[in-house]
């Protein structure tokens, strides 16, 4: 404490050096050439990767910590690859279990919590992979990535609910998770599952040292001691993170192949060459974007998505850069973004939940055009169904004969529904969330349903107290984004799985055993023909039932300075940027 | 001194208590739920009753106002809920940026403020005095926005005078990432202070003794220097101490839009993410600020005024 | 007033009659205020109108293409229009009717609790008065903005919890002025005499004393208006004011990302940013928070007798 009020003390000058102050950019002892500045657009929660629920933290958290598996950078479809893991792992031939390499003589990160060494790193074993497993399964931990593991792993599920009761015990075996060796983990499922394995390269399943738990207690989170290419070097969470270099990081090597088009757009000039590239990351948040463009167009940030009031100034007619962007050696990215944003019928409710007509009527009014040229400046297309394109079971041929906008064809099924002209329906009970976007969004969608006749009672919440109100299925509409959590549409269908339903993901409150029942069927399937001829079967009742109002699946736009190379944006895989290089030469200029 | 000083602060013992017990009342009988928001979107109805019982609110309401207590006294005041950070921590370290915007921009703002204030006192109901006034009016009108958009963009952007945005805690890296934010500051509150300093000065020169200074043939910036401005001093300490607590929460604004770390941002946040646990550390730590200016202001009563004595209420 | 109480007290009234006629002479000569009495009228009368959907109704159609720049061609194209193409000058005024009917539910929640409180406290003294002033002193010492935070949140948003916790935090100062008045009153020979005649101690309150000092109430009213009104745009700007209504915070607060936005604008014959929600929203704010403060100024020099 005594720093920081020793701090203040040259405040007291201020006045005088006021004068003085302006003309001189800050100038850092440490900036070299070779740094990349980025942002984020939220303050960073923490650092423990069993909270990292968020993209924002996800990102920093993948800086210094590593899973098991990762996402090959260059390769679409999306495909894992093996990250602390010397391999892809040994399937049994039940498929259930799962035997994984450790790679050898990966250190963590040196830190004071490694008393034992004088705070140099030590090796990674299995029994850390264990460790950290167990972090994300203790219930007084509270973590918000249970989830990946929850009824998957022989023995996880009794080993939470002893640990409910005494102090949990980190060393008791358990069936489906078990160091065999100093260097080999074995995972035994439940049973068979074909996405388990993505949940291997999230943030929640980062291997950690039970020295740094240990050792910082209640600060862990701000203390990351990872195996990661990153280490921190300055973390103030509500404005600023700088990383830079992990000397003892192993020698890992740029991806020597891609999809087609990549060597042409320059991204394999690197192939085979060990990284990181660069020397530091200086992250920058934002709470506003009006500083965040300006500091873009300035040169001192590297990359950026667009603010969707700086979209004409950024962006042309053809959705081109603007010509003095083009000028600058800006480049423009276009990605369609792994999402579905959506309305959802709560179906629990007696009036929407039971009235298929009527909820047919609503989405056929729902005119998504116009709503992607307000919110989103074009950048994104009208959604079909759950299943967003890039993700297998996305079929582009597939219309949504309630997502074709029919004025006349609504208020005929409204009529249907046993309200014409919207007699006798009283107002539905819209909830909403407190900030400006979502208040402009249930603002379109009350003048979108002004012509039916139907009235909106909307109630406004705060963040946590709206996902209270979902999550105890009250209110009849709310309108929400999906972000997929890994790139299969399972990840979508799930939503409507009835053992899903509220708490869990499924908001609507779904249910049909027909879908159920190939919900269950898929689970069992890898990837292929039969799998996604049952995806697509599973959409046809979902779109059927109208339980959500499919409204758009989001593109994003992002834009990159000349100096950045090897950018390739990725859905999934959060430490991207250890594959960036800047070129100091061009940055100069 | 410091006998009326202990008197003081003892006489705020009450105050605290009922500070402390109407923040209870509003935050753990009737505050929000935090617990979908902690558990994130595969929340389970098990998951909800087991961090329930684990934050406590299954507890009768006296031993959670014991508990409560308790944090006040050792200052600690568990985890928010958003965040998982300590929130002690996370209001200390929001203090030292706070103040670096905000201090200086209130040391300038009061020290241009009181010398235009003299000024126009000294020249009131003529051109100047009016012109004065007119600008200070039309500054105040002018929205904050306007003036963070203007000089982010013209200042800071075309003219590069200034950093965009940007916060760093060595010096003077810090002031020249303050500069702009502070000069902004000063531009919005200085059109009301002078207002107010040329009221308090204006009145104090309408008093008796500066009549008889004017008879016994003292010089009008004699008198302005030595007379008027240090009777006029109980308004200013006044309205100075007054604004203390407001310098903590009161650039928010600034903070957001040129990423301060501050407590007025921190506090924000937790409102727009209901985290009860923060803004109620917060509403208590700005409580005992004010608590404890009202205390101090009578101590420099005492100090300025020689005819309020130690003695008085 | 209390005209049938007794010969005796109704004198000691006619002080108080010849202070408020006293007081409109005075504050007639002042034509600055009685041209901003006028500005707050126009907006009260704006906002009654709009209510009743008599002008500037209904708000909420398109009467243009989204962001138009001002233009004289249309009435409710003056101030331009905004995201959805709706006349910013409509929302402008509707944003007065939320801003009027803000600052008067509060007012009328507040000052009867300010009377109330400070009247009985100063009367009665005792522990009563000490209770009073312990709980106003306790409410006073939590900052009210953080105070409006937490009612808020906790009665959930929009206008009635807006106006609840507005009220509930503004009748502080009244109480402790009331307080003051009724200690210096109470002991007063027309209050005396009026106990002798066998007036009881809720007669002695609001039929003697409080026609002696209601004109605090008054000046009270006009900085509690004030502060109302700004208080709300603050709120509605934090997301936990009006809802689904045209506030004038709500309009700032989508400002903000806008000004950033270029647009053509034939006036110019350029591109401008989008300035015009945030210029109507803030000036329509401007000039009643200025009126206010001025008519409140006038109101206190001509009310007070303290300060002739």
């Amino acid at each position: 404490m005594h720093r920081r009020f020793h701090d203040l003390l040259p405040l007291l000058l201020v006045p005088a050096l006021m004068l003085s102050a302006g003309g001189c950019t800050p100038r850092k002892k440490t900036d070299t050439a070779n740094t990349l500045n980025t942002y984020q657009p939220s303050r960073i929660k923490g650092l423990d990767p069993i909270y990292a629920d968020d993209i924002y933290s996800g990102t920093e958290v993948k800086r210094a910590y590593e899973g098991l598996l990762q996402y090959h950078y260059l390769k679409r479809p999306y495909e894992l690859a093996p990250n602390l893991a010397e391999a892809m792992p040994e399937v049994s031939a039940d498929g259930r279990s799962y035997t994984f390499k450790l790679k050898k003589g990966v250190l963590f990160q040196d830190d004071p919590c490694f008393k034992e060494t004088g705070g140099q790193g030590r090796e990674l074993t299995a029994d850390d992979v264990v460790y950290s497993f167990l972090r994300l399964v203790d219930p007084r931990l509270v973590s918000t990535g249970w989830w990946v593991l929850d009824g998957k792993i022989e023995g996880l599920n009794e080993w939470r609910e002893s640990a409910k009761h005494a102090p949990p015990d980190y060393t008791k075996p358990i069936t489906g998770l078990q160091a065999l060796d100093r260097y080999t983990v074995r995972i035994t499922l439940v049973r068979r599952s074909a996405q388990f394995l993505f949940a291997l390269a999230m943030p929640f399943t980062s291997i950690v040292p039970r020295e740094a738990v240990q050792h910082y207690g209640k600060e862990f989170l701000n203390h990351p001691v990872g195996t990661g290419p990153f280490r921190m070097a300055e973390f103030d969470r509500n404005s600023r993170l700088v990383w830079v270099k992990n000397p003892t990081y192993r020698k890992e090597l740029y991806p020597s192949e891609g999809e087609s088009g990549d060597k042409e757009a320059g991204l394999l000039e690197d192939a085979g060459k060990p990284i990181p590239f660069l020397d530091r990351i200086v992250v920058q948040v934002f709470d506003e974007t009006h500083p965040q463009w300006l500091s873009f167009l300035s040169g001192k940030l590297d990359a950026t998505g667009i603010p969707k009031d700086n979209f004409a100034e950024a962006v042309g007619g053809n959705h081109d850069l603007t010509p003095e962007l083009q000028k600058k050696g800006i480049r423009l990215h276009k990605n369609p973004g792994i999402d579905i944003v959506r309305t959802t019928f709560n179906m629990k409710d007696p009036l929407v939940g039971r009235n298929k007509l009527l909820r047919q009527a609503i989405s056929l009014a729902y005119d998504a055009e116009p709503y992607i040229e307000l919110f989103f400046n074009g950048r994104a297309i009208p959604a079909q169904g759950p299943i967003p394109p890039g993700v297998a079971g996305f079929d582009p041929d597939f219309k949504n004969p309630y997502r074709q906008y029919n004025l006349e064809k609504a208020k005929e099924l409204l009529a249907k529904a046993g309200y014409p002209g919207g007699k006798g329906l009283p107002p539905l009970e819209y909830s909403a969330t407190a900030d400006g976007v979502s208040r402009q969004t249930t603002e379109y969608l009350q003048k979108l349903l002004a012509p039916l006749g139907i009235k909106l009672k909307v109630n406004t919440y705060s963040w946590p107290e709206f996902q209270a109100g979902v999550k105890n299925a009250r209110g009849q509409l709310w309108s929400y984004a999906w972000n997929a959590d890994y790139p299969d549409a399972e990840n979508f269908l799930q939503l409507f799985y009835s053992k899903n339903a509220s708490p869990g993901p499924n908001d609507a409150n779904y249910s049909n055993p027909e879908f159920d029942r190939l919900y269950e069927k898929a689970l069992q399937l890898q990837d292929g023909p039969e799998r996604t001829a049952l995806y697509q079967q599973m959409v046809r009742i979902v779109v059927e039932d109208c339980p959500w109002i499919f409204a758009v699946h989001r593109s994003i736009f992002s834009l990159v300075q000349p100096w950045v190379k090897n950018y390739k944006r990725h859905g999934f895989e959060h430490n991207a940027m250890k594959y960036y290089r800047v070129d100091p030469a061009l940055k100069k200029q | 001194m410091t006998v009326y000083l202990l008197r003081k602060l003892l006489g705020t013992i009450p105050t605290i208590f009922g500070v402390a017990l109407i923040v209870f009342l509003l935050f753990h009988v009737v505050g929000g739920d935090p617990t979908y928001q902690m558990l994130g979107k595969y929340a389970t109805a098990e998951q909800v009753a087991e961090l329930r019982h684990q934050l406590g609110f299954d507890q009768p309401l006296h031993r959670q106002f014991v508990g409560f207590l308790r944090e006040i006294v050792t200052f600690d005041f568990g985890e928010s809920y958003a965040t998982k950070q300590k929130v002690s921590r996370m209001i200390l370290d929001g203090i030292v940026p706070s103040l670096s915007l905000t201090l200086p921009a209130f040391f300038l703002t009061t020290l241009i403020a009181v010398v235009i204030g003299l000024l126009v006192a000294y020249f009131r109901g003529r051109w100047i005095d009016r012109v004065t006034v007119l600008l200070c009016v039309l500054g105040m009108s002018v929205p904050v926005l306007a003036y963070i958009l203007f000089g982010q963009y013209f200042l800071a952007y075309r003219l590069q005078l200034f950093p965009i945005a940007g916060y760093d805690p060595e010096w003077p890296e810090r002031l020249v990432y303050l500069a702009l934010p502070i000069l902004i500051s000063v531009m919005v509150s200085v059109g009301f202070s002078v207002r107010f300093y040329r009221t308090a000065l204006i009145e104090e020169t309408s008093q008796d003794y500066v009549r008889t200074a004017r008879a016994k043939g003292l010089s009008e910036p004699r008198i302005y220097l030595k007379h008027v401005l240090k009777n006029s001093l109980v308004p200013i300490v006044t309205n100075v101490v007054m604004d203390l607590p407001l310098l903590v929460l009161g650039a928010f604004l600034l903070e957001k839009f040129f990423g301060i770390p501050g407590l007025g941002g921190i506090t924000i946040n937790a409102v727009h993410d209901s985290d009860f646990q923060v803004i109620k550390a917060m509403t208590i730590f700005q409580s005992f600020l004010f608590i404890l200016g009202n205390v101090l202001t009578d101590v420099a009563y005492t100090l300025v005024d020689p005819r309020v004595s130690f003695d008085g209420r | 007033m209390g005209a049938e109480a007794g010969s005796i007290a109704n004198e000691e009234v006619r002080p108080a009659r010849s202070l408020w006629s006293d007081a409109f002479r005075r504050l007639r000569r002042d034509r600055l205020a009685v041209l901003c009495l006028l500005v707050v009228l126009a907006y009260a009368a704006a906002a009654l109108l709009a209510q009743f959907g008599w002008i500037a109704s209904p708000w909420e159609q398109e009467v243009g293409k989204a962001f138009a720049p001002p233009s004289f061609d249309r009435l409710e194209l003056i101030m331009g229009t905004d995201f959805l193409g709706r006349s910013v000058l409509y929302k402008v005024v509707h944003g007065a009717r939320v801003a009027m009917s803000v600052g008067l539910l509060a007012s009328l929640i507040s000052v009867p609790i300010g009377v109330l409180l400070g009247a009985t406290a100063g009367y009665f003294g005792g522990w009563w008065d000490d209770a009073v002033v312990w709980f106003y002193t306790t409410v006073a010492s939590i900052p009210g903005i953080m105070l409006l935070i937490a009612i808020t949140l906790m009665l959930g948003k929009g206008m009635t919890a807006m106006c609840i916790a507005l009220g509930a935090t503004s009748w502080v100062h009244l109480a402790r002025v009331m307080r003051g008045e009724f200690m210096k009153h109470k002991s007063r020979e027309y209050v005396v005499a009026a106990e002798s005649l066998g007036a009881g101690h809720s007669a002695r309150i609001f039929r003697h004393i409080f026609p002696n000092v209601s004109h605090f109430v008054i000046i009270n009213f006009s900085i509690q208006f004030m502060g109302a009104i700004k208080a709300e745009v603050i709120l509605s700007f934090l997301g936990i004011g009006a809802q689904g209504l045209p506030s004038w915070g709500v309009m700032i607060s989508d400002a903000k990302d806008e000004l950033s936005r270029w647009v053509f604008w034939p006036w110019l014959n350029g591109t401008t940013p989008v300035w015009w929600q945030l210029a109507g929203a803030t000036s329509a704010m401007f000039f009643v928070v200025l009126a206010l403060n001025i008519l409140g100024d006038a109101l206190r020099d001509a009310l007070d007798p303290r300060i002739k």
